[in-house]
């Protein structure tokens, strides 16, 4: 269960500077930022397109490098430095410690539901037949689909798409969720369908990181930042 | 079942199109393999075998006629098992009421009951023929197309026509093993002899030796002594062959030809690698996201990588299990056919372990060597290039702008003198560049397809065209011999007034040996004496000149002198052992010939009858005829024998043109059955890659398809366009395998014709298989692009935008 002593940080990004090389020129996208999450929050991250959310989100689940700076990430192995990781190293570390919820489900085709949710624990957790089948089960209880488990994901909706990757980010019970705006391709009702799910597991003690660009949602945030340009600023531009 | 493994099971199962390419293209070289592999092995054992079993004799005398006396003499010769004499006679038999003859060679047994060497398996009814009947060999009976119970008619030597029973057919592998271009064989009870118009003596010896059957140095040894004493007897030796026991003369032959085929599987195997790497790799783009989404939630390298490797796995083994059945029976049955048409049995129908495990180690290997590099460059991909679909690992660069450019230029030109080039077909054009890697690949493996298809073809105009050429060793159109000589002016003068002769000459002819400086023997030769400017020789000199009116004691010899004098050259001398003479000849030249028979040579017929104190006398003519068709020729031949016995010659035999060159292209045409059966296959192969790459092509331009309907593209222009692209890539290929064929008809004809004829030929090319590959790949272009052109114009636009 996450730390709720508030007093250390879960993530801590030290002058984060990413910089993209392209044949059109470089292009800084994130400016020396630093931040830092703690345990049981809920930090929404606002902004506006090309403002540089998602590489932000990229920096602090190790899917891409950052150019200068740090991420610090504090797990059950201890303070780590995602820099000093390989690439396996860093997928079974985000396997176990972070699940991940993009706007576009990336969910595989092939497998139903329930494999779907079941693949985080296949690849990088403690698979057992019967109690990893119970775990998937209980999990797409919680987001109201056990009785489509068997289904394959073309044959559902997308708001129930979203809410299966939710499902599969919490297969291996990590502490920590990033979502890069998991609302943004559905309709409202959904949407707010898909928010509350994410207010409950913070109720539940998972730490979350979510990036939006809908400023409705800001007081709902325990706490939220706002991103231009690559930098902090204290107010949406 | 994890849901890793699903995921792997669904991959085979979800594009069922896609998995039944690949598990094709794998089952396809290992079903090739296995079935040359296979039948290697049985051919291998069971050619010998067969042949030892029927206690082959290890050496063979073709004599002057002798009587048991000799024959008992022989056999308390000491190293001597067994010795057996028969007398062979050629007769022409055709089926009671046919007007065909066929030439068989009669083999007159002294006691079919008593027979050890040389042994007969009974086939179907009787196996001991009374006077009056005869036995065929299961070649003769397939020539005449008679079964036991049936009567043959047996043209006798002075023209007799006498019936004969078929009491029943036999197999004879070992009497004519060594030359498939023999006449078909017929046996008949040696107390016939008298009614077949025949002395009841032997003209044939079959020795079996007791020690050493299979040593080489040895039997050569024993044929020396053996043949010498005999001749010391007083008889005079025409011709000896000798034989290991337990090796088929053929055997090399064989294995040289399984040989051939068995490059062309490989060949199969390394093109379908091909056609699977390319296969793979669109696999593996397709799969980019999945591969992202897995390293996404705490997949590793390794684990991604052990799913495809699995993948792969699984592609091999469906593969086997449709190739490697098919494999053991078409192994034997490949077998089987060459058993057939050799004429030895097998010992049954087996499982080769030597080609299972060759099969199972080709169809697991196969997809991983040819995937491995497809996959280790999909897996490794990261998952921020997989969730944004980072284009630059794949496909596109500078040079595609450059066709693009070079395309628009031509069609600029083209515009300006009025030739429009439709839109559909630029787009098809430029389609074809876009991912040039599998362009290459698919251009790759049908060209290989192509060329070795055009190639069998010119190999086999080559092949036919030798034999028409060794034909030119035989150019008469009927030969007559006489049981005596008589003058060349005289015969001429009669032959000359039957209707329809054009021109006839008088031959006579010796045979000798040839000997080793140490007096052993070398090889036996034949040696032909036609007047020296014949018109009937038209020779393929190799190395020296054609005979000369004033030669003495000077030959021309066939290329297989090379066998025993290497580096025989014009202007050498030879010792040769001529009608119980030793005498030194020069070689003033060596000419190209098919022969497994020994060596031929020509002798101008001016010196030899001089040398055989028959000077302007002949026993054999030649004669041409104004046509030179099949059925004018035995129509001149009736004609020239019943005159000629009508004037009251000896005639011993005419014959027609020569049969033989029929039996040589029927052995070649079995020959080239497989080579075009293999030549179908790399095609097969080389149009599953086109279809392959047109479904790939298709597939990834969906989304595009979808715009182009969007924007009123009709079905068939859709259609059109991707049919266009199958043809385009289909012509290049064409152009390019008309350019490889050349190559590989030469290396092709070169390694076929050593294996057969002992020599390479001259290669020709036929337009025939160039025409035949353009028709083929047009159809099987149009065909592998019909599918997925279909596909795409099914498409729906709502299918196109779910599309990911
Ligand atoms: N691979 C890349 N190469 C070059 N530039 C990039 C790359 N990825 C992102 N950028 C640039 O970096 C900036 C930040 O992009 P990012 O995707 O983080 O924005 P975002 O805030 O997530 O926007 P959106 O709300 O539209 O998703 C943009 O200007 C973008 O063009
Ligand atoms: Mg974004």
């Amino acid at each position: 269960m996450p730390d709720t002593s508030a007093s250390e940080p879960i993530i801590q990004l030290r002058e984060v500077v990413k910089t993209y090389h392209s044949e059109a020129g470089d292009y800084t996208a994130l400016k020396g930022l630093n931040l830092e999450v703690y345990p049981g929050e809920f930090l929404g991250i606002l902004g506006k397109s090309g403002a540089g959310k998602s590489t932000l989100l990229n920096m602090l689940s190790g899917v891409d490098q950052v150019t200068s700076g740090e991420v610090l990430v504090r797990s059950a192995e201890g303070v780590i430095a995602l820099h000093t990781l390989d690439e396996n190293a860093l997928a079974l570390w985000r396997g176990r410690n972070m699940g991940i919820v993009y706007q576009s489900f990336q969910l595989l085709p092939t497998l139903s539901l329930m494999e779907n949710v079941m693949l985080p624990i296949d690849l990088c957790g403690n698979y057992h037949p019967r109690r990893s089948r119970e775990r998937a089960m209980e999990l797409l209880r919680m987001v109201e689909l056990e009785e489509h488990a068997r289904k394959i994901p073309a044959f559902i909706s997308g708001g129930q798409k979203q809410r299966v990757a939710i499902a599969r980010a919490l297969a291996n019970d990590p502490p920590i969720i990033v979502a890069d705006e998991p609302t943004g391709s559905l309709d409202s009702v959904t949407a707010e369908h898909i928010f509350e799910l994410f207010e409950k597991l913070v109720a539940a003690g998972k730490t979350i990181v979510m990036v939006t660009h809908d400023q409705g949602l800001m007081p709902r945030f325990t706490r939220y930042k706002i991103l231009a340009d690559g930098a902090w600023v204290e107010e949406m531009p | 079942m994890r849901p890793r493994w699903k995921k792997v099971l669904t991959d085979l199962w979800d594009n069922k199109a896609r998995t039944l390419l690949v598990v094709l293209s794998i089952a396809i070289g290992v079903l090739a393999i296995g079935v040359i592999a296979g039948a290697y092995v049985i051919i291998d054992a069971d050619m010998s075998v067969s042949y030892a079993a029927h206690n082959p004799a290890n050496l063979e005398l073709r004599m002057q006629d002798f009587d048991t006396d000799l024959l008992d003499a022989v056999r308390h010769y000491h190293g001597i098992a067994d010795a057996e004499a028969r007398r062979a006679i050629s007769l022409s038999v055709r089926p009671q009421g046919s007007e065909v003859w066929t030439k068989l060679d009669f083999i007159a047994v002294q006691d079919f009951k008593e027979n050890r060497i040389n042994l007969l398996t009974p086939v179907e009814g009787a196996d001991q023929p009374h006077n009056g009947e005869i036995l065929l060999e299961e070649d003769a009976r397939d020539k005449l197309g008679v079964a036991p119970g049936d009567v043959v008619e047996v043209r006798l030597r002075d023209g007799t026509i006498k019936p004969l029973r078929v009491a029943g057919i036999v197999q004879d592998p070992t009497t004519s093993a060594a030359d498939f271009l023999a006449a078909p064989l017929a046996y008949v009870p040696d107390d016939s002899l008298p009614d077949l118009h025949q002395p009841q003596t032997f003209n044939r010896l079959y020795i079996t030796l007791d020690s050493g059957q299979d040593d080489e140095d040895h039997i050569r040894e024993m044929l020396f002594t053996v043949k010498d004493k005999i001749e010391k007897s007083g008889y005079y030796v025409g011709f000896t062959r000798r034989s290991k026991t337990h090796q088929h003369p053929l055997a090399s032959t064989v294995n040289a030809v399984l040989g051939i085929l068995m490059a062309l599987g490989v060949l199969i195997v390394f093109l379908s690698s091909s056609l699977i790497a390319n296969t793979l790799s669109a696999l593996l783009q397709q799969h980019m996201r999945h591969i992202g989404v897995m390293k996404l939630v705490g997949g590793r390298n390794y684990q991604v990588l052990g799913m495809y490797l699995v993948l792969m796995l699984a592609f091999g083994l469906l593969a086997l299990l449709i190739a490697v059945p098919l494999g053991g029976q078409g192994a034997y049955g490949l077998a089987l056919f060459i058993a057939n048409s050799i004429g030895f049995a097998l010992q049954g129908y087996r499982i080769v372990p030597l080609a299972f495990v060759a099969q199972i180690a080709v169809g697991l290997l196969v997809p991983l060597v040819a995937g491995l590099a497809p996959v280790l460059s999909g897996t490794r991909i990261t998952v921020l290039q997989a969730i944004s679909g980072d284009p630059a690992r794949f496909g596109g660069g500078v040079s595609e702008s450059l066709i693009d450019r070079t395309l628009l230029r031509l069609t600029q030109a083209l515009a300006r003198r009025g030739i429009h080039t439709p839109r559909p077909v630029l787009i098809s054009i430029r389609n074809t560049f876009r991912n040039k890697r599998r362009l290459a690949l698919t251009l790759f493996t049908l060209t290989m397809g192509g060329a070795i298809f055009i190639s069998v073809f010119n190999v086999r105009t080559s092949l036919y065209r030798f034999v028409q050429q060794v034909g030119n060793y035989f150019l008469a159109d009927v030969s007559v011999d006489f049981s005596k000589s008589y003058r060349i002016h005289k015969v001429e003068s009669y032959i000359k007034q039957v209707p329809g002769v054009v021109a006839v000459e008088g031959w006579t002819y010796a045979t000798a040996e040839i000997l080793y400086p140490d007096g052993s023997l070398a090889d036996n030769i034949n040696i032909l004496a036609p007047p020296a400017n014949t018109s009937l020789v038209s020779p393929l000199m190799v190395a020296g000149r054609w005979m000369r009116p004033d030669d003495v004691r000077k030959l021309v010899i066939s290329e297989s002198i090379l066998d025993a004098y290497p580096d025989l050259q014009p202007g050498d001398t030879l010792r040769l052992k001529i009608e119980g003479k030793e005498e030194t000849w020069e070689v003033v030249g060596i000419f190209k010939f098919v022969g497994l028979e020994g060596t031929l040579g020509y002798a101008p017929y001016e010196y030899l009858s001089r040398a055989q104190n028959r000077a302007n006398r002949a026993f054999s003519y030649r004669v041409i005829t104004e046509e030179h068709d099949r059925a004018y020729q035995n129509l001149m031949r009736q004609r020239l024998d019943a005159s000629l016995r009508a004037h009251g010659f000896q005639v011993e035999d005419t014959t027609a043109g020569l049969a033989s060159l029929d039996d040589a292209s029927e052995s070649l045409d079995i020959l080239i059955t497989f080579l075009l059966i293999m030549a179908l296959l790399t095609a097969t192969v080389g149009s599953m890659g086109l279809a392959g790459t047109m479904g790939m092509n298709v597939l990834e331009r969906t989304r595009e398809i979808g715009i182009m309907r969007a924007i009123g593209g009709t079905d068939t222009r859709i259609m059109g366009i991707v049919i266009t692209e199958g043809l385009f890539i289909g012509l290049i290929s064409w152009v390019l395998a008309d350019i490889l064929s050349v190559p590989f008809s030469y290396f092709l004809s070169g390694i076929v014709s050593r294996a057969i004829f002992n020599t390479p030929i001259q290669v020709v090319f036929t337009p025939t298989g160039f025409g035949l590959w353009l028709g083929l790949v047009i159809i099987l272009s149009s065909l592998a692009s019909v599918l997925p052109a279909y596909n795409a114009a099914r498409l729906t636009i709502r299918e196109v935008l779910a599309y990911e």
